[in-house]
């Protein structure tokens, strides 16, 4: 029989999981895995092969997980895991270690995110700010196709440069503002993108209230930039290893 | 995504899908082996070994262009016989790319 599993935990042997449906309206339960540290995996019995990607199978994923979040931090897994018992057991024996520290890194922490947002506006001043835009199109004025070219590759990356660096820019603050009460750190910058920093932070709990109040003093401070702060979540960004 | 024993933020249902959407599709344990996502009754991920697997931006920062992508979506295609197919959520925008 397969399951579809939403965690792994080393804290909640022995005890119950009623209250969420899982993904398919299904019944959510604990089952020992093993390993030296009582570890349980949550899951439900899954009938079909595939997971489908829908609304109500997403939230379901996560409403299983915030539920053990309100208990214990567990080591969620990645959307649409299916497994037998078998496979579970063999999973957790051959990475005991990784997931040994995975629990060690996360218990008492939950993630938190913050996402910044460059203003479609403050982007194109960007890109144009970083050349001189009249003088490129004097410059382009009766020259070949080449050298337009040329010039307009020029423009581009001295565009591409100057989003690189607002965004290593925002990285920064957030660093510097949200980054102070983080256990840890993931940040991703896509500076061609309309969310330039996505940063996610493992956080104890109990500094999940100075984060917000940090994540809010950020958005005030990055002006041509918005600021969306999330969670808690789930260690969903801390808890990627590579399996054996 | 709302618990409120934990005061998580119960923001718009559509914010909170894109959060979630964003959160538990590239992140998280994985179990070696396949994990197989149908859309639609389609199936439009397929994950082994090599995962491919995330939103617009994660491909691409995978992979690099969409060319490349779709290169070795094709050539995956070819080997095993799969449709492999990245589902592309640009902010939530449903797009995908197919390929059979």
């Amino acid at each position: 029989m397969k399951f579809y599993v939403y965690c792994l935990s080393d804290e909640l042997s022995g005890e119950s999981v009623e209250g969420p449906t899982g993904v398919g309206g299904a019944a959510v339960r604990l089952v020992s895995v093993g390993g030296a540290d009582s570890v349980v995996a949550v899951l439900s019995e899954f009938a079909g092969e595939r997971v489908p990607l829908t609304r109500e199978n997403l939230l379901a994923h996560n409403r299983v997980n915030a539920h053990v979040l309100a208990r214990a931090t567990p080591l969620p897994f990645r959307f649409g895991t299916l497994a037998d018992a078998a496979r579970l057991s063999a999973y957790v024996a051959a990475n005991e270690t990784a997931l040994a520290e995975g629990f060690a890194l996360v218990r008492g922490c939950v993630e938190m995110g913050v996402k910044v947002r460059l203003d479609e506006g403050a982007k194109a001043g960007v890109e144009t700010s970083a050349v001189n835009v009249e003088a490129v199109s004097d410059e382009a004025a009766g020259v070949g196709r080449g050298t337009a070219f040329l010039l307009a590759k020029r423009r581009e990356i001295l565009g591409g440069e100057a989003l690189k660096a607002r965004a290593e820019e925002a990285a920064a603050r957030v660093a510097a503002c949200v980054g102070g009460v983080a256990r840890e750190s993931d940040v991703r910058l896509s500076p061609e993108g309309p969310i330039v920093v996505r940063a996610s932070h493992l956080v104890a709990r109990e500094d999940v209230a100075d984060y917000r109040a940090r994540a809010r003093d950020l958005g005030a401070g990055l002006a041509g930039m918005h600021v969306l702060a999330s969670g808690p979540w789930p260690p969903y960004s801390f808890s990627t290893f590579s399996p054996v | 995504m709302a618990d409120k024993a934990l005061g998580i933020l119960d923001e718009d249902e559509e914010l909170s899908l894109l959060e979630t959407l964003d959160h538990v599709l590239d992140r998280g344990l994985v179990i070696a082996g396949e994990v197989t996502i149908a859309v639609a009754d389609i199936d439009l991920i397929y994950l082994g070994l090599n995962l491919l697997l995330g939103s617009v931006e994660s491909v691409n920062r995978t992979l690099g262009t969409r060319e490349r992508r779709m290169e070795l979506l094709s050539a995956g295609a070819r080997r095993g016989g799969e449709t492999r197919v990245a589902v592309e959520t640009d902010e939530g925008a449903g797009d995908s790319a197919a390929e059979g």
